[in-house]
């Protein structure tokens, strides 16, 4: 069937020249390959998420809209001429400082009080989206895709740059698994979630670390929104949408937990790829919230257990 | 006696209220013309184009003079408010603009919902209304509409959905074939699944099986999609001439170039995006694209008063959108409406609709723009298709003058 695409640039791709397979083969490995590619999207945001609020107990439901800020960053520096790799770069520097900047001005008032936080996050949505209207408007944005080859394999179609965002999120969701399992600083932050008291009483700086978690949340939802806009247009609405399945697919992994925030994205991008080519298509959110349900239902911790957020005095 | 005098004062009052919007204009030199619209929350991007159409539509009446009624000048002031997105945001700003600002007519909403709403407040105070929406059909009714009649002083300025959708499959099938080498016969609908996706594709649906199509399936996705892969993979599945994109701009946008690498479709019809939107944004795809204005385009256009139109338009400040184009749904009505109001020598409504279901206006959209008995217009949707070449063309089907069974 002809029609590659050739958005945005030149594309070319590569067939391997077997004949096409039974089509229903082929349409089947296609759905594999969209949830494995849906999951990754989805699990980058899921490990800021899970990061933030698994160990620190901030509910920050403008997470959305830090990706959102990403984004906009990454178009405005592809606008202006930059590389996109120097774009993406940017884009997570700006919502890593713009988080430091909300956790101390903002956030650290709310520690004692998480549902005072949870309502400035909703605030929060509200303002970061109507800032960036009032100088960049409404419309959608979009930059030219960094990769644009093809690939066709067996009949199967395989975006290159589909190809870097899930080893790209692999990369990251690696480091940041061996920086909180591995390194020294992981092990005081898991301390402080178990007892923030006892780990402020053993020397543990609880509030720095809080700060941390929360730009290095931050900072990932800035490469979810880098990446995010090398796949697909973005408006400023864009955040509310993934953020919330990025909180379904942390709770079902289990907050704070990384492996389970990966597992729970894998999962939920096979529901929703499979969802949409086999079942009921309109469904496909109610799939992954139900399926969220119905882990709190039955495994409140989720599915690989998780922190149910840092333990108060 | 007091009490006598209070009972007179109020019944003076009461028999005096329904001439209280003709004596609020002519105590001044200055009309007011209420807009409620969406510029901020979700629907922003079409809401915004209703107060850039009006508010043009006004400058360019005020330039040439203002407007002469019963011998007198007067200026036409617009009076906007931003409904949020929000229904009853939209409602109190629609009770602000009758009560305080005394407005002599309002334009909006963009959604079908709101506009219902609003002319609960708008129709018994016996304000002109003009919603741009193709579905106000069941309100619309001659029994509303005659004089008397609860809707009698709104005004559909969209035409009625099956002919927009009857005139949208005849020119996206008609450019599409020339480039296809054959006529398509096999279409896929790919939909947002919200109220108005559901609607408005029952309509598109039969309009294209009028038009001897093959639909095996109509696939809705959730509102908010970003990734299509797995839609666009389903609808590859029935390896369709077509895929027909409604009708949401912005995620048909985001689902073309899926599409086009999935390779999913020979063509595609994407409803609601503007050449000027696929010539800005560089794109190109090497199987043929058409797309749809409403009612007509900025970036190329059959129409030759949509040049001028549109300079005027973005030269004003409004960005280049993919629903620029909606503003022509309010910007002709607010000069059909003054004319109206000249003919009928009065800010009198049931003059005014008297005056309004008299004319025919020669505006952007079409020379012969006119109301019929249930205050509906009748006019052709442009559709455009840019060849794998890049050649873009255009062409306005007329549309059907029934529903399709």
């Amino acid at each position: 069937m002809p029609g590659r695409q050739l958005l945005e640039g030149k594309s070319s791709r590569v067939t391997d020249g077997e004949q096409h397979r039974d089509g229903t083969v082929d349409i089947l490995l296609q759905q594999i390959l969209n949830g494995l590619s849906i999951a990754s999207v989805i699990t980058l945001i899921a490990v800021g998420v899970t990061l933030i609020f698994g160990l620190t107990g901030i509910i920050n439901f403008a997470h959305g809209e830090f990706l959102m800020v990403g984004s906009i960053v990454t178009w405005l520096a592809v606008s202006n001429g930059m590389s996109f790799p120097v774009a993406l770069v940017l884009g997570v520097l700006a919502v890593a400082i713009m988080g430091l900047v909300l956790e101390r001005a903002i956030f650290r008032f709310t520690l004692e009080r998480p549902t005072n936080g949870f309502i400035v996050s909703l605030g929060l949505i509200v303002v970061l989206q109507h800032v960036v209207i009032l100088f960049w408007n409404a419309n959608q944005k979009s930059i030219p895709r960094p990769l644009t080859t093809v690939w066709e394999i067996a009949g199967v179609r395989i975006a290159s740059v589909r190809v870097m965002v899930i080893l790209m999120t692999i990369a990251v969701v690696v480091m940041t698994y061996v920086m909180i399992t591995r390194s020294r600083y992981g092990r005081a932050l898991r301390a402080s979630v178990e007892d923030r008291d006892t780990a402020a009483l053993m020397g543990i700086p609880v509030r720095r670390y809080i700060t941390g978690v929360f730009v290095l949340g931050s900072a990932l939802a800035g490469l979810g929104g880098g990446l995010l806009i090398a796949l697909f247009p973005i408006t400023p609405f864009t955040g509310g949408t993934m953020v919330m399945k990025g909180f379904a697919v942390a709770l079902i992994g289990g907050l704070g937990n990384l492996t389970g925030a990966v597992a729970a994205g894998l999962i939920l991008g096979i529901v929703e790829g499979f969802s949409a080519g086999y079942g009921f298509s309109e469904w496909t959110d109610a799939y992954s919230f139900g399926l969220m349900i119905l882990v709190l239902l039955f495994r409140p911790h989720g599915l690989f257990g998780g922190t149910s957020g840092p333990k108060m005095a | 006696m007091k009490s006598n005098l209070l009972r007179g004062a109020a019944l003076a009052l009461c028999l005096g209220a329904p001439a209280l919007p003709a004596l609020a204009q002519d105590a001044g030199d200055t009309v007011k013309i209420g807009v409620v619209a969406a510029e901020s929350g979700a629907f922003v991007s079409a809401g915004h184009t209703l107060p850039a159409g009006v508010g043009l539509a006004v400058k360019q009446i005020n330039d040439a003079g203002g407007i002469n009624v019963g011998g007198k000048n007067y200026k036409l002031e617009m009076v906007k408010r931003d409904d949020r997105t929000d229904i009853a945001t939209a409602i109190a700003a629609t009770q602000e603009l009758v009560r305080d600002e005394k407005v002599a007519a309002i334009f909006g909403s963009e959604s079908h919902d709101f506009t219902l709403a609003m002319a609960k407040i708008t129709q018994p105070a016996k304000i002109m209304h003009f919603a741009g929406n193709s579905t106000l059909g069941k309100v619309l009714t001659p029994e509303a509409v005659k004089a008397g009649g609860e809707n009698h002083y709104l005004f559909q300025s969209e035409p009625q959905e099956f002919q927009r959708s009857g005139s949208t499959a005849r020119g996206v099938l008609s450019l599409l074939e020339p480039l296809l080498g054959a006529k398509p016969k096999k279409s896929v609908l790919v939909v947002g699944n919200d109220a108005t996706g559901q609607f408005l594709s029952s309509f598109y649906i039969t309009a294209l099986k009028a038009e001897g199509q093959d639909v095996p399936d109509i696939i809705f996705y959730p509102p908010e999609t970003t990734d299509f892969s797995p839609f666009l993979t389903k609808a590859k599945s029935f390896e369709p001439d077509v895929i027909h994109f409604w009708y949401n701009g912005d995620s048909t946008l985001t689902a073309l170039p899926q599409a086009l690498e999935l390779g999913a479709a020979k063509s595609y019809f994407l409803f609601g995006v503007d050449p000027g939107i696929w010539k800005e944004r560089g794109l190109t795809a090497d199987v043929p694209v058409a797309m749809s204005c409403v009612p007509i385009c900025w970036g190329a256009s059959s129409n030759p008063n949509s040049k001028p139109y549109f300079d005027a338009y973005f030269a004003a400040g409004a960005p280049h959108g993919v629903t620029s184009s909606v503003s022509l749904l309010y910007h002709d009505y607010v000069h059909f409406l003054a004319k109206a109001w000249e003919k009928a020598g009065t800010f009198d409504p049931d003059k005014t609709v008297e005056a309004l279901m008299s004319m025919k206006y020669s505006g952007v959209v079409s020379d012969q723009l006119a109301f019929n008995e249930t205050h509906q217009v009748t006019h052709a949707t442009e559709v455009c298709a840019a060849a794998p070449g890049g050649d873009i063309t255009c062409s306005m089907q007329q549309p059907p003058e029934k529903a399709p069974e």
